[in-house]
């Protein structure tokens, strides 16, 4: 088991090689020039170039990408040309943000879409079915910004349970920082009065990034747990007479689940490079939108670095899955 | 901790939220005097010498102080920093004499040796908004003559030194020093302050919020704030929600829908004024049909101006290149809708037989640039012109403006105005140093550029007026740009914000000094 997670480990080394040279190649090949754009309108051609000195943009590509990659191995991640600052302390205050509310709406998608999806099978082709499938169908269909607003409209304006946007009240003291995750960090300082109103800004935003995963985890439960209840030893578990609950529980879930663990592994991924729309509607101060804020100023470093970071959590998400599979499942063998 | 006393902290906490609530309204129920303001820009940096935007204007108006300021409308230079100044006949020489009182945030005073080591590092350091004062300050002709006199040698008059200096900020040259690093203090002044103004940094969360709270004892009385709270809100419609509530008390980047739906809404305060900020449409005068200017003549005759100012909102037309209020020209004759002048600049262009194919770009997701196009595309067909409308990134256009052959034929282009003066416009949008940015990307005409030289020289307030009416009717005459629309300011505020003068140089930096709430 170490040495498959360690090989799995080892592998992250290629993966973000190839993701960075990919990526450093694309930035360089779009037509814009970032520099020219950092200088600003009113810069001197002198200016323009000094700053692209001052950056290292004026060294051949090759030179470049080979002082990106010293740089990554002393933890210099290079530095924003537009808030000219390093681009780790921007990743250290925007990517816990970003987990956090990818966490909580994945915590609620696994959690929900394995309850709905069990019941739907279990009551197969009864009304509670035919809701669950509706909702489901619903729920995939809805696009997350769109469904971000109403969420607002509905639950922020109208009756005012929950907060319009943000992290934390423009009017409180969040906790001190320490995974940067207010829901953790308040949590950790004993704040259960901080907790609250950190849940209560997570709520809309982790809602309106579950729907969509919840919907396929659902869909995914309900079809496997209905090719498992139709399983021989099932049968057999029935004629001996085990109670239900507990057949359901310990025999089925386990078996229906490893279809489902693929699609939850994938939906972490998804969802960390998918959070700008909800992001945004919500002014949840994430990596989603520092990225595409950094895409759309043609700014490298930080994209390079967003980048890095998603792909190196989509890898230890999926490996984490994997060896999950072996917990759920005797039968894989992780070698 | 006990499941019982958990449970207990929960319910008390329950209460306290509902009860605390989220917003604006629950600052003042603390009794704290504290504004907020929803924006849409972030503040990356802190750097008075470095940092743009308006909304790192803002911070730095509050945090730090020019040597004067600029206020009320039409914008009238104030004495800050400095108490008093003169300028000498040949505006030459300005020696500023500095308010006693000034202290930076650490206690010490701000001494004219402060002013000349800010104005040598902006210049040093070429960022930031050192080229307003480039090429005429010469790091050189600063002198500190005493502990609060500063003179300034500059290397030619210039006229709008005055309506520069609000946005020359002076910092703590001993705190600098200390931290100065490798970067000359780059990095330190990127998240820290070393100024004097009234308010400092509180809180400080980038893509979120920005607090600044009032230093102890400010230098200069003003409003009766604790402290704003700049809060980033990316939709307007959000923004406009927050103010509805009370959540915020100023927005400052509405939409003319937004400020439709808060049309007397009690308890909120619209302000639509024009500002320095124009829109037009360039064209490429240097390179294909649009060279001929015949031919820009015809467009500029066949544009529909009334189909433009009906889908801008809350706007006005341009009357030539300068917004009323900078030596405009009023009298100046401007080409508006008229297709038998149009029909007779064609038939003298070298395009007298048709087959006129143009092209214009436009921002991404800039729909009202579309629409625009829209109406440019409609107008030129009228006179027998095809146009393709072309949608780029921000970045693709910017590069795009390098050369004349890159340049599209139209290229649209909102100018903000920095300081009170129309060498700001004239200079960026008409002078040839520009070229190859997309501020001007290709007009060039010797003649132009004379006249915009001889107006930010001249320091005879009738003279430069003539100067300014003579570089009008040249522009005019010259027909670079379609002339398009002044877009008027969108701010909106709760009726609990006093002392709110608008300004319309870099208005939606709000000003702090003096606001107070109710």
């Amino acid at each position: 088991m170490l040495a498959y997670v360690l090989r799995r480990i080892a592998l992250l080394v290629p993966v973000l090689l190839g993701l960075s040279m990919m990526v450093f190649a694309i930035g360089r090949l779009l037509p814009g020039d970032p520099v020219m754009l950092a200088a600003g309108p009113n810069a001197t051609a002198q200016e323009i170039a000094a700053l692209s000195a001052e950056f290292g943009l004026d060294q051949p590509l090759v030179v470049q990408y080979g002082r990106y990659l010293g740089g990554l191995l002393k933890g210099d991640w290079g530095r924003s040309l537009q808030t000219r600052g390093p681009v780790l302390d921007d990743l250290r205050v925007y990517l816990p943000a970003t987990l956090e509310l990818v966490f909580a709406a994945m915590a609620v998608a696994i959690v929900a879409g394995i309850l709905l999806g069990l019941t739907a099978a279990v009551w197969r082709n009864s009304w509670i079915d035919y809701l669950v499938r509706l909702l489901s169908l619903a729920s995939i269909s809805m696009p997350r910004f769109f469904l971000g607003l109403l969420l607002q409209l509905v639950f922020a304006m109208w009756l005012g349970w929950a907060a319009l946007g943000g992290r934390f009240p423009l009017t409180g003291s969040p906790p001190p920082v320490v995974t940067g995750m207010l829901t953790l960090d308040s949590l950790w300082a004993g704040d259960m009065s901080a907790l609250l109103l950190a849940l209560q800004h997570l709520a809309l935003p982790a809602l309106a990034m579950s729907l969509s995963p919840l919907a396929t985890i659902t869909r995914m439960m309900r079809a496997s747990t209905l090719e498992v209840l139709q399983q021989d030893y099932v049968l057999t578990a029935r004629a001996l007479g085990i109670p239900p609950g507990k057949l359901l529980f310990k025999h089925v879930l386990r078996n229906a689940l490893s279809s489902t663990l693929t699609v939850i592994g994938l939906y972490f991924g998804w969802l960390l490079g998918g959070t700008v729309l909800v992001e945004t509607v919500f002014d949840w101060p994430g990596v989603g939108l520092y990225a595409t804020k950094s895409i759309l100023t043609q700014d490298f470093m930080p994209v390079m670095g967003v980048v890095l970071c998603i792909g190196t959590m989509f890898v230890l998400f999926n490996l984490v899955i994997d060896l999950l599979y072996g917990v759920i499942n005797p039968k894989v063998q992780l070698t | 901790m006990e499941r019982r006393s958990l449970l207990k902290g929960a319910a008390g906490s329950a209460l306290a939220v509902s009860v605390a609530g989220f917003s604006a309204q629950a600052l003042a129920q603390q009794g704290k005097k504290i504004l907020v303001i929803a924006s849409g820009q972030d503040i990356p940096n802190f750097d008075p010498h470095v940092a743009t935007g308006y909304s790192a204007s803002m911070l730095l108006r509050n945090t730090y102080d020019g040597l004067v300021r600029v206020e009320g409308n039409p914008p009238k230079v104030m004495p800050h920093l400095a108490a008093s100044w003169t300028v000498s006949p040949d505006g030459l020489e300005y020696v500023f004499k500095l308010d006693p009182a000034a202290r930076f945030h650490d206690g010490s005073p701000v001494t004219a040796n402060a002013v000349a080591y800010s104005f040598r590092r902006t210049l040093r350091l070429a960022k930031g908004n050192a080229w307003m004062i480039a090429g005429v300050v010469d790091p050189a002709g600063i002198e500190a003559t005493d502990v609060q006199t500063v003179r300034f040698k500059l290397l030619k008059p210039f006229a709008p030194f005055l309506a520069v200096l609000p946005w020359q900020f002076i910092v703590n040259p001993v705190l600098l020093e200390t931290n100065k690093g490798t970067d000359d203090g780059q990095e330190y002044l990127r998240k820290n302050l070393a100024g004097s103004g009234r308010f400092k940094v509180k809180r400080n969360e980038p893509g979120n919020l920005y607090e600044l709270e009032r230093v102890a004892t400010p230098w200069k009385p003003g409003g009766n704030l604790d402290g704003a709270i700049w809060k980033i809100v990316r939709e307007t419609s959000s923004q406009r929600l927050m103010l509805a509530r009370g959540d915020a008390h100023i927005a400052v980047d509405l939409t003319s829908e937004d400020m439709d739906a808060l049309k007397d809404r009690p308890g909120v305060v619209r302000i639509l004024e024009p500002e320095f900020r124009t829109f037009s449409i360039k064209m490429n005068t240097q390179h294909g049909p649009l060279a001929d200017v015949n031919l820009r003549k015809a467009v500029s005759h066949a544009f529909n101006y009334k189909a433009m100012l009906d889908a801008a909102g809350y706007a006005e037309l341009m009357v030539g290149p300068l917004p009323p209020g900078l030596m405009s020209d009023p009298k100046l004759k401007v080409p508006r809708t008229d297709l038998e002048a149009a029909k007779a600049y064609l038939a003298k262009s070298k395009y007298a037989g048709g087959g006129v194919k143009l092209t214009m770009v436009y921002v991404t997701g800039l729909e009202q640039q579309r629409q625009w196009g829209l109406v440019l595309l409609d107008s030129l067909k009228k006179i027998g012109i095809e146009l393709e409308i072309k949608p780029m990134v921000w970045p693709d256009m910017v590069a795009s403006t390098k050369t004349p052959a890159t340049t599209a034929d139209f290229f649209p282009v909102y100018q903000t105005g920095n300081y009170a003066d129309p060498d700001n416009v004239a200079y960026a949008a008409y002078h040839s140093s520009r070229n190859g940015n997309w501020q001007n990307p290709v007009y060039k005409n010797p003649k132009v550029d004379a006249l915009i030289e001889k107006g930010r020289g001249e320091i005879d307030a009738k003279k430069r007026a003539a100067i300014y009416r003579e570089f009008q009717q040249t522009v005019v005459d010259d027909a670079p740009d379609i002339f398009g629309v002044l877009e008027k300011r969108r701010i909106a505020m709760r009726d609990t914000v006093q002392g709110f003068s608008f300004t319309p140089v870099a208005s939606n930096a709000i000003d702090l000094q003096k606001l107070s709430l109710k």
